[in-house]
């Protein structure tokens, strides 16, 4: 019995080792799917607020580039008012029912405004911890845009942050289409450059082009359908051949992100109301 | 707590705020990240205990995982790196240097000092970039970047240390 006391004294330090590498082990395989690790992410309530005065403090270095970028949109959109004003005033009495059935869909999906504080881009699944939260009426499966495309999808909340999957992780599948033809897909990161991604399983059929548009297909409720996501950069096979590989330019620049909107679906509180009688 | 605890907590904190909001940031032509945070392992004293060691790592290596979201990932290196470390230490010291001095330029000499946190680096980095790159595996890009690491960590490692060598 002395001798057996002895020898787990003597050897403690690598049970604690074995003990420590199994519980990393636990943590790095579970965490995915795994809804209480919230507080072990940069979600939580330390790391989020050291990451708001950090992004408090580098946001003012972005400042003229979110100026440069917001003259750009502001220019866009008085064009745009412009044209569609000309459009309205020829068009009038008849400016149809889909118009106005189209507008009344994205009238319903409320915008909680929200900052980015943190960010990565070279991980093979990356995620944005942004300063709003359960708090904030944010919940785990809500669309993430910025001013330019969309960006991702809520995973995780805590009452203050919230860890968005980014467009740029494995584990992001958004479904998409191309504008014109209305073929769809989705999208999907490969882990190398941050400015592409490629729009998966286009059928074989499917008119493509370089150049032509994808936007948000709408088949879930997470996103509206027609948002801007990238423009088609190539055109390839994919490895089994069934069908094509969409390589997306992305309209979102992951590495200047800073100002985001989550959008709240109008079906939301029935989502939550399922939830809870599912699992009561 | 001693003045000497009190130290390693400030060293504790400094080097997880470092890497959390600058060098985390940092990736020189997309392939070389400086992990400078297990520096607080490397100069962690010599008669230091074994367990004491491995609940460091374990700790450092969480905290960088909260900040960083990869839970498990970087504790899983540092603490390989805490068990691995007396043993790593005795190839690089002589047997009889028993005092209770931290590992470094001054104790240690430039050529076994070099040597020594290569040696560690290159088995962390290792073991941390193959955790990460875990789904995509892609060997050519994985060897560069833990190659690019590897000697922009020890650089780092190497002038922080000589830059305190004057008051150790």
């Amino acid at each position: 019995m002395r001798n057996l006391l002895e020898f787990l004294m003597r050897y403690s330090h690598c049970f604690l080792f074995v003990l420590l590498e199994v519980v990393c082990c636990v943590l790095l395989f579970r965490f995915n799917n795994y809804q209480g690790s919230v507080y072990f992410s940069s979600a939580n309530r330390v790391c989020g607020t050291l990451y708001d005065i950090s992004g408090d403090i580098t946001g003012y270095f972005h400042l003229k580039a979110v100026n440069d970028t917001l003259t750009d949109r502001n220019l866009d959109l008085e064009h745009e008012v412009a044209t569609l004003r000309a459009t309205l005033a020829e068009l009038t009495a008849d400016s149809t029912m889909t118009d106005s059935m189209s507008r009344a869909a994205l009238a319903d999906y409320r915008r909680i405004k929200a900052h980015v504080v943190n960010n990565t881009l070279d991980r093979a699944d990356n995620f944005i911890t942004i300063d709003r939260g359960s708090a904030d009426g944010i919940r785990p499966e809500m669309g993430v845009v910025s001013g330019k495309g969309i960006v991702g999808i809520v995973g995780k909340t805590a009452s203050r942050h919230s860890l968005v999957i980014s467009l740029l992780n494995s584990q992001s599948n958004i479904s998409c289409k191309i504008k014109n033809s209305g073929y769809f897909g989705y999208l999907r990161w490969d882990g190398h450059d941050v400015r592409y991604t490629y729009l998966r399983d286009m059928p074989r059929h499917a008119e493509c082009h370089k150049g032509d548009t994808i936007v948000t297909s709408g088949y879930s409720s997470i996103f509206p359908e027609g948002l801007f996501v990238g423009i088609v950069e190539d055109i390839a096979d994919s490895n089994d051949g069934l069908s094509y590989l969409l390589k997306v330019r992305l309209a979102t620049d992951f590495g200047r992100l800073r100002d985001v909107r989550v959008i709240v679906s109008p079906v939301q509180a029935d989502i939550d109301s399922l939830a809870v009688t599912a699992n009561p | 707590m001693n003045e000497s605890s009190i130290k390693q907590t400030l060293w504790f904190l400094a080097l997880v705020l470092v890497q959390v909001l600058v060098f985390n940031h940092i990736h020189v032509a997309g392939y070389a990240t400086p992990f400078i945070y297990i520096y607080f392992l490397l100069m962690l004293n010599l008669d230091t205990k074994r367990n004491t060691l491995l609940l460091a790592g374990f700790l450092l290596g969480l905290v960088i995982d909260m900040f960083a979201n990869t839970p498990g990932m970087n504790a899983a290196a540092t603490t390989l790196l805490a068990f691995l470390r007396p043993w790593l230490l005795s190839l690089f010291v002589p047997r009889d240097n028993t005092d209770d001095r931290r590992p470094g330029v001054r104790s240690m000499g430039f050529g076994s000092f070099l040597g020594y946190v290569l040696t560690a680096v290159f088995v962390h980095h290792t073991v941390l970039l193959l955790l990460d790159t875990f789904s995509f595996f892609d060997w050519k890009t994985l060897v560069l970047k833990v190659l690019a690491s590897t000697a922009l960590t020890t650089f780092c490692v190497a002038v922080l240390d000589s830059t305190r060598k004057g008051k150790a």
